[in-house]
């Protein structure tokens, strides 16, 4: 009898080690079932003596428990070489391309002026915006420019009408904010915008362009601050170890003026083509407020003093991204400014 | 302004300074230089020679042999020049000789050694732009007294050095050698020495002469009459100056004019004499409608603001701009008269613009130049004429005008030291403001606070202490400026509003995958005929400019839609097939309807958009067209980020551009705020469009006026929710969001949302009818609800579909 057991055991082992699937189930049926062999052995177990049973009994379920054991391994081993196969079945070329969303670029000169804004954000600065149709009166007289200036000449204009022009820069924001706000101080504004001048488009001429405006307005505002705050401003846009050079210039609205070079991002100071080889690039003017200009919005420059600059954005963009006419920010050839969305900043 | 070298060391000590040292340290001091330039471009081994004797060539008929006396030897050289004769003195560049474009070797001419060159004022380098024609073509004959044999870089000063100089407005003073001068002399603290002629007056003759100032323009006039001119050329070097700075040399005495214009910056005008009626200038305004042809021929029709020298009889010359034909200097002219005058700026400024005269004159009178040099400039002009025209001094000059006979005491600005301390920022001894002063030929006097500078007449740009500032700083050096940190109260930074507002949507809108365009705001005043907009429309009525530069850029952009199309143009000819584009920026609705720019138009900021082409970026996979349904519920998906999705309203738009039938118009509250949809073939192939284009604009500041800045969380659901679905049948054109608002209204605050989730037409219902399945969600948000009340709800909002638009339950 025992020995019947253990040749069951061997046969059904041996039945196991290549069953896949329904057989698998037809296995379990056969041996492990109700009504399988293993059960009918041990029904069987009524002709054997009362010593006999018990150790005939111990071996089966031994045996019962070896083959429930080896048959829960081997319904693994299959459910997992089941699941191989389907995946096998199903397998992609992981090459082919993803469905990508579609991901739009930021145009180039917005992305400069979002960086500019956040430095100067960064400095505790708000930012504020002003009409591109302005008055002749914010755009020139309270800036110290009176009809019939010379200077004037610095900047063409296209009029409206007597009175109404495009603005020919960001400055009359400097007039109409001191105006909102006198008495008010300290005054610390970034002003982004669009403007205009009466020039030919050529590769580094457009009609219309982009500025960004600082204006600080406060009690002992020095142009050692004017310096500190440009600087600062310079090392966040062009790399941490640039440094900065003023130069004496002329703006009616500002006294003393200066113009403010970096060194020139390609060459180091070397000297290149795109620095004229004086190893420096042109960014920006700046200077103190004009006293008249103080007066004119509102302020007594005996007590408040400032301190003002302004950029073209195309200018900076153009450096830079290297980017060689300026007419190609208004061109908006897709070409062009979808290689901003790969730019993270 | 273009100075040279060797001219400015007539002024100012130069020894031991470069060229291209003092350009830079002019730069450093706020006189830009542009260019530093030799005028010498590369000649050596030319002289002067003269022609002995000029042989025809045997072998060729366009060739001449000439012999040259180059000196101490003679040589001889093989010319195709025509305009060249025996006696002639001229370049000629010796065997070895180098020029700007090549170098003389010994050549054979068809059997005929050549032993040089003859060059033209080009081969030499010369800009012939301001030559004389006679000069600037063929061989270039020069003055028969120039020294035989001399190297001619010698004898043309072209051993010199060119400098540009790129002014800033305020300094007219610099547009002078003697500005200049003062510059340098300031920067090195070398003293500045100008010419002091004295004329010596001619005994026995005499011309009259009488000046009447007759206009509060003219704050001063000089002149001095000059007999037994004889005109000619000037001397070379003084041509070649005048050349080297950009003007044209004319004649001795224009030349002589222009010379010391360049020198003193002070304008001078040389009249003839005998021109004069009466012998009387008179300095007026001109009549309205007065005319006068000028030196260059054109007659023209002056305005009551314009200054005339005139006699009793007509006008001889626009004050301060150019002079008149009718008292031009001639080969026949007896005596001149030497005007040195000032006329009133802003006049001579605007005269010059009127006329569209733009003169080396009157750029200087635009400035204001100096009350001091006025005479002195006269003086010279009139020693230069001694000297180089064999003129003689008839009388003492006529000097009339406050500003010369009785000038006005000069200004002075107080300066406070700590003033100039505190607002550059670091400590300028008084000593040192003092010297600067002193270097700047600034008289200054010292009280125990402050210095009392005292301006002359060639500084106008300095009136406040401010200025004054400037110039200590900048004559001290910017680099002394130190860099410090703003001091005082804390002020916090940001975005307003409005700005983070558009930053959220332009990021929403990129991650959408639409792409940031920035279009010009100018357009052609026909642009509106292209969106099939009529004359009158109101996006017709453009503001323009009132002097453009093209026909193409007029006015100003009254919407989007058609500089959009314009980038989908240009991209679309470069094989971009499928466009989404986005700009944030201004349009200008004009104040009125007649167009009228008295009042400046509304400006708007927009946010609008236009795409086309395949709604998914990879051509592998299935390709859906772009369509209204994307385009909405891209707006929708924006609304929902800003939180006022539930405010907008969808009415159908018959803008003219749009689609009839496929078009919307956005509404807030109410009010409209902007449109979409899908554009018209017949606007869309005006801009060579092929596909299907959507557009949309949103008024976007006044749509995110509504955006709340405030997020209360509404309490969590405690009970289940009940779905139930409903499908009516209605009549077609019965909008579907006008079903919804009528569940709304019918089941009130049970109603979680209604949706729809299938529009049918077909067989199965009537031709003009649909099917619309309805999804509702009911909640109470203190109970469970119970069977009964869900159905009771969706018969509420079945019997309200049925009374509004017809609704009857599909079975």
């Amino acid at each position: 009898m025992k020995d019947r057991i253990l040749r069951l055991q061997d046969t059904a082992l041996g039945e196991l080690a290549a069953l896949a699937g329904k057989d698998l189930d037809a296995w379990r049926v056969k041996y492990l079932g109700k009504k399988g062999e293993l059960s009918q052995a041990l029904r069987s177990m009524g002709s054997l003596s009362a010593e006999e049973r018990p150790l005939v009994g111990q071996v089966a379920n031994t045996v019962r428990a070896e083959l429930e054991a080896a048959y829960a391994i081997r319904l693994a081993e299959w459910e997992v070489a089941k699941e191989r196969a389907q995946e096998a079945e199903e397998t992609i070329d992981i090459t082919l391309p993803g469905r990508t969303p579609r991901v739009g670029a930021e145009h180039p000169l917005a992305k400069i002026i979002r960086r500019i804004e956040d430095v100067f954000v960064g400095f505790g600065f708000t930012v504020e915006e002003g009409p591109e149709v302005e008055w002749d009166y914010y755009n020139f007289e309270a800036l110290n420019l009176p009809k019939d200036h010379p200077a004037r000449d610095m900047q063409d204009t296209f009029y409206l009408s007597e009175e109404l022009l495009m603005r020919t820069h960001t400055s009359p924001v400097q007039a109409r904010t001191m105006e909102k706000r006198r008495p008010e101080w300290p005054i610390r504004i970034i002003v982004p915008g669009r403007v205009y001048r009466r020039d030919d488009d050529d590769a580094t001429h457009s009609h219309a362009f982009t500025q960004i405006e600082g204006l600080v307005v406060g009690q002992g505002v020095r142009m050692s601050d004017l310096k500190g705050t440009l600087l600062t401003f310079a090392r966040v846009l062009f790399g941490e170890d640039q440094e900065i050079r003023l130069r004496p210039s002329f703006f009616p609205f500002t006294e003393p003026s200066a113009e403010m070079d970096i060194r020139c991002i390609y060459c180091g100071g070397a000297g290149c083509s795109t620095c004229k080889h004086t190893g420096w690039i042109e960014v920006l003017g700046c200077g103190m407020v004009h006293p008249r200009v103080l007066e004119m919005g509102g302020y007594d420059p005996e007590e408040v003093t400032g301190f003002a600059f302004g950029m073209g954005v195309e200018r900076i963009a153009m450096l830079l991204y290297k980017i060689e006419d300026i007419r190609q920010f208004y061109q908006n050839d897709l070409r062009l400014i979808r290689q901003f969305a790969a730019q993270a900043d | 302004m273009k100075i040279t070298w060797n001219w400015l060391a007539d002024y100012v000590d130069l020894s031991g300074l470069t060229p291209e040292r003092v350009a830079e340290d002019l730069t450093a001091a706020g006189i830009p230089v542009e260019t530093v330039t030799p005028l010498n471009h590369g000649v050596s081994g030319v002289v002067v020679g003269r022609i002995e004797a000029i042989m025809a060539h045997s072998q060729a008929k366009r060739l001449r042999i000439c012999t040259v006396d180059i000196g101490k030897k003679k040589a001889s050289i093989v010319t195709a020049a025509t305009n060249v004769q025996e006696g002639d003195v001229v370049p000629v560049a010796k065997v070895g000789a180098k020029l700007p474009e090549k170098t003389i070797e010994l050549a054979d001419f068809r059997g005929v050694a050549s032993e040089g060159m003859l060059c033209s004022a080009t081969e030499l380098g010369l800009d012939d732009r301001f030559l004389p024609k006679e000069q600037a073509e063929g061989i270039w004959v020069l003055p028969s007294d120039a020294p035989i044999g001399e190297d001619v870089v010698t004898y043309l000063g072209l051993d010199d050095v060119m400098l540009e100089l790129e002014l800033t407005p305020n300094r007219g003073d610099c547009l002078s050698l003697r500005g200049v001068a003062y510059e340098v002399g300031a920067i090195y603290s070398r003293p500045v020495h100008m010419p002091d002629d004295q004329p010596v007056i001619a005994p026995d003759e005499s011309l009259p002469l009488r000046v009447q100032i007759k206009t509060d323009r003219c704050s001063a006039y000089t002149a001095q009459v000059v007999a037994g001119l004889t005109l000619g050329p000037a001397p070379m070097w003084m041509q070649m100056r005048l050349l080297a700075v950009g003007m044209r040399p004319i004649s001795n005495l224009v030349d002589i004019t222009n010379y010391v214009m360049f020198e003193w910056g002070q304008p001078l005008h040389a009249f003839d004499y005998d021109a004069i009626a009466e012998n009387g200038i008179i300095v007026r305004q001109a009549d309205a409608g007065e005319e006068l042809r000028t030196l260059d021929s054109q007659d023209r029709e002056l305005t009551e603001d314009v200054i005339v020298i005139a006699d009793s009889q007509k006008g001889l010359g626009l004050a301060g701009v150019m002079g008149g034909e009718n008292s031009e200097v001639t080969a026949s002219t007896r005596a001149v008269v030497i005007e040195s005058a000032l006329f009133d700026p802003i006049t001579t400024r605007r005269t010059s613009q009127q006329l569209q005269l733009r003169s080396e004159a009157s750029l200087r009178f635009e400035k204001g130049p100096d009350r001091e040099a006025v005479l002195p400039a006269l003086r010279r002009a009139t020693a230069l004429m001694v000297k180089y025209a064999g003129g003689r001094v008839i009388g003492e000059p006529v000097v009339t005008g406050a500003d010369v006979v009785n000038p006005p005491e000069l200004p002075s600005i107080r300066v406070r030291v700590k003033r100039v301390q505190d607002v550059l920022g670091y400590r300028l001894e008084e000593a040192e403001l003092t010297a600067i002063c002193e270097r700047l030929g600034l008289a200054v006097k010292r009280d125990p606070e402050s210095l009392l500078v005292t301006v002359p007449p060639r500084r106008p740009d300095l009136v406040r202490e401010e200025d004054m500032m400037e110039e200590f700083a900048r004559l001290a050096g910017y680099d002394r400026i130190p860099s410090t940190t703003l001091e005082g109260v804390l002020s916090h930074g940001g975005l307003q509003p409005t700005q983070r507002l558009r930053r959220i949507a332009k990021d929403y809108l990129r991650n959408q995958g639409f792409d940031e365009v920035w279009t010009y705001s100018f357009v052609s005043g026909d642009s509106h005929r292209l969106l099939n907009l009529e004359d009158d429309h109101e996006l017709a009525q453009a503001t323009r400019l009132l002097n453009p530069l093209s026909e193409e850029r007029v006015a100003l952009r009254t919407n989007m839609l058609s500089p959009l199309l314009d980038v989908a143009r240009y991209n679309a000819s470069r094989q971009v097939d499928a466009l989404f584009v986005f700009e944030l920026g201004a349009v200008f609705v004009p104040p009125s309807a007649d167009g009228g720019a008295v009042q400046p138009p509304l400006e708007k900021k927009v946010l609008a958009g236009l795409a086309y082409g395949a709604a998914g970026s990879e051509p592998l996979y299935a390709r859906r067209r772009y369509d209204f349904f994307d385009l909405k519920g891209l707006l929708e998906g924006l609304f929902g980020r800003l939180g006022i999705a539930s405010a907008l309203t969808y009415e159908r738009s018959l803008a003219p551009y749009f689609h009839y039938g496929r078009a919307a118009s956005v509404r807030l509250n109410g009010d409209l705020v902007g449109e979409m949809g899908q554009l018209r073939k017949s606007v869309t192939n005006a801009f060579d469009l092929s596909s299907d284009v959507y557009y949309f604009q949103l008024d976007f500041d006044h749509l995110f006026e509504s955006v709340a800045q405030r997020l209360y969380v509404v309490e969590l659901p405690r009970f289940p929710q009940v779905e139930r679905d409903l499908a009516v049948v209605v009549k077609r054109t019965v909008p579907v969001a006008d079903l919804l608002t009528s569940v709304r209204a019918a089941v009130g605050d049970l109603l979680v949302s209604v949706s729809v989730f299938d529009v049918y037409t077909g067989d199965h219902v009537g031709d003009d009818e649909k099917s619309v399945a309805l999804r509702m969600v009911f909640r109470a948000y203190d109970r469970t609800l119970t069977e009964g009340e869900a159905q009771s709800a969706v018969d509420q909002a079945l019997a309200r579909l049925g009374v509004d638009y017809g609704a009857a339950i599909r079975r």
